[in-house]
């Protein structure tokens, strides 16, 4: 399993000198790539979560229909109808061209969370751990007072305020998602900071702000990185949370958690309009949590060797 | 030719004192020394752990509160904040080469960093500095982009003391820098040292448990037990064991208990 590349290629990636800064950074992706391999459940996410990326790339050419095309005719048939695979919704919409196309919105959603809320947390959580003091009471307080609100409830109060749609929802579920970043990141720039080689860099004339992102985030960046991956899946299911009760995507965006909403009325008679966006649900948010806990083993700093 | 002290001591340390408070309990880990260390002097300080020796050092690079008293080196007090001045007048080389090169920086980052700092050359010179400084302490230049953790104790030790000569400071401060070493490679990093301090006309203030290795390094030699100085010998006075106090007659003897140093100068490097 671990011999898929060419030797000349394995040898220049595991080189014991490698000649460029480069080389030796691909060299470590390729280390933790071979502990990744190791993993059959890790791989099994990172396939689900790549599905997950191929749908949304390609959407259109999944697609068997247009994901917003009605067709009264057609409503509430059954999975496995001819030109329906998965069946249609209420409006004769094809459930598969839905689900594909909400891969789109949740990637979106997940994406946009992604770049704002983990960077936020790190900013603050490593301020914190680093100055400590004054500084470390103050955001640390803050991030307790968000801390303190659930989740769901916090994003539906932003929401209201902010009145639904996507963008909304994405601010809400950032402003909600950054206390646990800053709290991982404070943690671990307190185990990092009174460490020599951070002293070295201060005796070297380093400022506060090159020691926080070129030598504190890096240590603190794997446990963010499997923080989020962990995340994921609760983010996905906060932004259909939001969607489900009407305060996320509108009607008629193909969003998971509108799609479930939608289906709700009709649980009984027609279980395929809710479980089939319900399925896809699921099998994402497995597949983020299946490789954060790969991703976890090989990045986490404390399991690797020195 | 720049602002050694009036006497041209380099190191000048008078009535030091370094209290540790925290939740009402005060430590007083240097208690009143008085130190004066000589241009291209090699100083050594000497003592049981916990007693004050490396704090003094952490002290002078203020990375530990100076409480009373002044300590100077080459005039310059100890810098609150960041001092670019101060980092390139003095540099310091921990204990344990394990914990003090960043884990997830290459030996070329480590390297290049001061440089970067400072904006001192354009990247081809940096480059060209990188190679020479391993070159230097004795290391091919093929380790340059490797991680710490492919490099064996005296090699990081070696890569330790690369960077803190990057900036080409006056003045070393060697915190036990070969106790966390196998014995061979102690003397392999020690002789580098000796060699480094002849070749650049370096100031040695260097803290040790091992009167072997202060010994082998240093023109004189102060001795300190809980946050005092007790004695202060030269080399000739330590190599007749012309001793006052019992304590340090108790350190020699514990220090030559276990197997000397196969020390010599220049050895392999």
């Amino acid at each position: 399993m671990a011999n898929v590349l060419p030797s000349p290629w394995r040898a220049w990636l595991t080189s014991r000198s490698p000649r460029s800064r480069r080389q030796a950074w691909l060299g470590q992706l390729y280390l933790g790539w071979l502990a990744l391999l190791r993993n059959p459940l890790a791989l099994l996410g990172l396939a689900i979560v790549l599905a997950l990326v191929l749908a949304a790339a390609a959407a259109p050419l999944l697609a068997s229909q247009d994901p917003l095309a009605q067709s009264l005719p057609d409503r509430l048939l059954p999975p496995g109808s001819p030109g329906h695979w998965l069946g249609t919704d209420e409006f004769g919409r094809d459930l598969w061209s839905r689900v594909v196309h909400g891969a789109r919105v949740t990637l979106y959603i997940v994406l946009l969370v992604v770049v704002t809320a983990p960077v936020f947390g790190l900013a603050v959580g490593t301020a914190a751990g680093y100055f400590g003091g004054l500084v470390d009471v103050v955001l640390m307080r803050l991030t307790d007072v968000f801390l303190a609100f659930p989740r769901l409830i916090l994003a539906l109060a932003f929401v209201a305020a902010l009145g639904p749609g996507i963008e909304n929802a994405v601010l809400a579920i950032a402003l909600t998602a950054w206390p646990p970043y800053a709290r991982v990141a404070r943690a671990e720039t307190l185990t990092v900071v009174r460490s020599d080689y951070i002293a070295a860099a201060q005796l070297q004339g380093a400022g506060s702000l090159r020691i926080i992102t070129g030598h504190v985030m890096p240590l603190c960046l794997s446990s963010v990185i499997v923080r989020i991956t962990l995340d994921m899946a609760g983010i996905i299911l906060v932004a259909a949370g939001l969607g489900f009760l009407g305060l996320g995507a509108q009607p008629p965006l193909p969003e998971w958690g509108l799609m479930i909403s939608s289906g709700r009325k009709f649980l009984f008679d027609q279980w395929w309009v809710a479980t089939v966006p319900g399925l896809a649900i699921f099998v994402v948010s497995l597949g983020f949590n299946l490789l954060g806990d790969g991703l976890r083993d090989v990045l986490d700093p404390r399991s690797a060797g020195r | 030719m720049d602002g050694t002290g009036k006497g041209g001591a380099m190191i000048e340390i008078a009535g030091l004192e370094v209290v540790f408070a925290s939740r009402g309990d005060r430590v007083r880990a240097v208690d009143g020394i008085e130190l004066a260390v000589a241009e291209r002097e090699a100083f050594g300080l000497v003592g049981e752990s916990g007693s004050g020796k490396s704090t003094v050092l952490r002290a002078l690079c203020g990375l530990a509160p100076v409480s009373g008293g002044r300590a100077t080196i080459a005039g310059l007090p100890p810098p609150r904040r960041r001092d670019p001045a101060f980092a390139r007048r003095v540099q310091m080389v921990f204990q344990d080469p394990f914990s003090s090169l960043h884990p997830r920086h290459t030996i070329d980052r480590t390297l290049a960093e001061p440089l970067v700092i400072h904006r001192l050359g354009d990247r081809r010179e940096r480059d060209r500095q990188v190679e020479a400084a391993l070159t230097d302490v004795g290391l091919d230049p093929g380790f340059r982009f490797r991680y710490p953790h492919q490099l064996s104790g005296g090699q990081r030790q070696r890569v330790a003391v690369a960077r803190a000569l990057m900036l080409e400071p006056q003045v070393l401060l060697l915190d036990e820098p070969t106790s966390a070493l196998d014995a061979s490679v102690q003397a392999e990093v020690l002789n580098l040292l000796s060699r480094l301090r002849r070749e650049r006309g370096l100031t040695f203030l260097m803290v040790s448990h091992d009167f072997a290795v202060i010994d082998h390094m240093c023109d004189r030699v102060a001795v300190m037990q809980g946050g005092r100085i007790v004695e202060t010998l030269d080399h000739a006075a330590l190599a007749r064991r012309q001793v006052r106090e019992d304590y340090t007659r108790r350190l020699l003897e514990a220090s030559s208990a276990h197997a000397p140093l196969a020390l010599q100068e220049e050895g392999g490097a």
